[in-house]
């Protein structure tokens, strides 16, 4: 499965919600798949996208969709115990696993050598998890995420691709898209 | 009014209800106030850093958001504002507690807190340190409204001249 396709699925039963998406390629496809106001780029901050998804759980009643990665997850496993604590059934966070450092040259990550990220989450007292490494099975459990109250975690097992062009982002533009789609001052 | 009732009105006379945090034993008299009372929502977090980026999240959804952490947790947490708040210019106001000066009695505690005000310095986000509570109140509600004036962290700095400190 490639994180491009998988994340043009993600797409077309995500509505207008929000999306966080990982640094580095996650951003740059889910750009390329479609740019939307709802998307939050991150370029930076390795680590702290499903934080910031956990952020914006807690502050809107919509569902918030986090397209995480399994070696920024590594950075910040602590995350996925906030989430554990604060149980917000409004949040799905998508893990894209490849098993490596893609944009760093490929090195093996933890999830190579058996770090299980869904037993991470279960043992977080995440209620809804799966691991998932194809489309169809993608598509069955994200739709139910977006259905079934969470919070939700789901490990999707990902190859690695060609890269896509750098996306043209701006964070403060980012920022204020986000916010404008939101009803409040995008300043 | 004491200080940490005075932070408390600071946060609640800007909107703001999301505090994303990690304990701290002189912060607790601030947090403790803020987890009883239904206006916020405190939440906490496993390392500064993660707080930092609860606290955007909620911003940017139209939630103003506040983070506390002590010194030495504000270490682990530059890289997410550098990276983050600044670039995405996110007006969250941190609230330290600086160690390493008068009454400091832990030389681990020492180096990192010396190096809050530098840092911040070199990064261009603009920072205040209170001993006492003389105006404090117009600084803290000052500080918070410099802050979403300049979309930008603004960080207030709680020595242990303010609030006691940790006692050996």
């Amino acid at each position: 499965m490639l994180r491009f396709d998988a994340t043009q699925l993600l797409l077309r039963y995500a509505a207008d919600y929000p999306i966080v998406s990982n640094l580095g390629p996650t951003t740059d496809e889910l750009w390329h798949a479609g740019h939307r106001d709802r998307n939050f780029y991150t370029y930076g901050n390795m680590g702290l996208c499903s934080s910031i998804a956990l952020g914006m759980a807690l502050s809107t009643d919509q569902p918030v969709i986090s397209l995480d990665g399994d070696g920024s997850l590594l950075m910040n496993l602590g995350a996925i115990a906030s989430i554990g604590r604060e149980q917000p059934p409004n949040l799905i966070v998508v893990v894209w696993d490849n098993e490596q450092w893609g944009q760093t040259g490929h090195q093996a990550s933890h999830t190579a050598f058996g770090t299980d990220l869904e037993k991470v989450a279960q043992s977080c007292n995440i209620p809804q998890t799966a691991t998932v490494d194809n489309l169809e099975d993608l598509s069955a459990v994200f739709q139910n995420a977006l259905q079934t109250p969470g919070p939700w975690f789901i490990v999707a097992k990902i190859t690695e691709g060609e890269y896509l062009p750098v996306a043209p982002i701006e964070p403060e533009m980012t920022l204020y898209r986000f916010r404008e789609s939101f009803g409040v001052s995008g300043v | 009014m004491p200080w940490n009732d005075i932070i408390v009105q600071g946060l609640k006379n800007w909107d703001t209800s999301l505090i994303a945090y990690v304990p701290d034993v002189s912060i607790d008299r601030v947090t403790s106030l803020i987890a009883a009372d239904p206006y916020f929502h405190l939440v906490s977090a496993t390392r500064e850093e993660e707080a930092v980026g609860i606290a955007v999240g909620a911003y940017a959804t139209g939630r103003n958001a506040a983070v506390f952490m002590q010194s030495s947790g504000f270490g682990n947490s530059v890289n997410a504002i550098a990276s983050l708040c600044i670039p995405a210019r996110t007006p969250i106001p941190i609230f330290l507690n600086l160690r390493g000066g008068p009454g400091e009695f832990n030389i681990a505690q020492v180096p990192m807190g010396r190096a809050v005000r530098p840092i911040l310095d070199t990064l261009g986000l603009v920072h205040f340190t209170l001993e006492d509570e003389h105006n404090m109140d117009k600084i803290v509600d000052g500080a918070i409204k410099l802050c979403h004036a300049n979309r930008q962290p603004v960080a207030i700095c709680l020595t242990q001249l303010l609030h006691g400190g940790k006692l050996a």
